[in-house]
């Protein structure tokens, strides 16, 4: 009996994983041996990372607004607790955004916390 | 809307003086290490450089608290058998008093060429004078 391997479909499939690891440094890009490998891993972290990134990029935003804050005579612990307490919706990235291009509206801001955080330290009293 | 991302050659960068005398080393060393990452701008970005420059003077009189003068120790490995080298830190504050100040900064600036590269930024001097007056340097006022 003659041994069938189809041949064309195998050939097809190393083709595309070769196709996909295009770029990739040394034998990685080049055998398939080593490409499956490497766009297997790929995939992986490219999935992983697509719900990283949001966390990264939170985090990033959090750190200049510390830097922003720390500025006016804050922490970024106690702006979060103002905004809530002076009941303004605006999310990091935004108020990051701000605090880059509009200068004036940032400080606007930080002066409504600020007001807020008195008021509610007045109502502890 | 994206993200604001600095580029290395469009970061403004100052220059900051710093008075070591009579501070704790490590109040002189996180704040330095700070300017340099460029951690107090708006601006930070990760993956670039984004800090000032920043000189230190006086480090021979920089502070350490409690018994750190004779126990904190200073230690270099050089591979071969014996190499073992050690050094309490009056020992170091007498033999290159700027070795103190420069190994704090760098022990909080990240390890790699990111941090290589900032950390170029700090000058450390013994005494009062500095050759960066040309530079106009700002005093940093440490709490």
């Amino acid at each position: 009996m003659p041994r069938a391997t189809n041949a064309p479909a195998s050939r097809e499939r190393r083709k595309r994983v070769l196709d996909q690891a295009k770029g990739y440094r040394g034998r990685r890009s080049k055998l398939f041996r080593y490409a499956k490998d490497a766009t297997m891993k790929g995939k992986y972290w490219a999935y992983r990372d697509r719900k990283t990134r949001k966390r990264n990029f939170r985090m990033l935003w959090i750190q200049r607004l510390n830097a922003a804050v720390r500025a006016h005579g804050m922490t970024y612990s106690r702006f979060a607790e103002g905004l809530k307490v002076a009941g303004i919706l605006l999310d990091r990235k935004i108020l990051s955004d701000l605090a880059i291009t509009d200068e004036a509206s940032f400080k606007s801001i930080v002066e409504q916390v600020k007001g807020a955080l008195e008021g509610k330290s007045k109502k502890a009293a | 809307m994206k993200t604001f991302s600095a580029k290395a050659n469009e970061v403004p960068r100052k220059w900051w003086i710093i008075d070591a005398k009579d501070q704790i080393l490590g109040r002189v060393a996180v704040k330095a290490a700070n300017l340099l990452r460029g951690k107090e701008k708006v601006i930070y970005t990760p993956h670039v450089d984004t800090g000032d420059f920043v000189v230190v003077i006086n480090a021979e009189k920089v502070r350490l608290t409690g018994k750190k003068e004779e126990q904190k120790t200073y230690m270099s490995f050089s591979g071969f058998v014996g190499g073992h080298k050690s050094e309490t830190a009056r020992a170091r504050r007498a033999r290159h008093p700027e070795l103190l100040v420069e190994r704090a900064v760098r022990g909080m600036i990240p390890h790699n060429k990111l941090g290589r590269s900032v950390y170029r930024k700090l000058k450390v001097y013994k005494g009062g004078l500095h050759p960066h007056t040309s530079q106009q340097p700002a005093t940093v006022s440490l709490p």
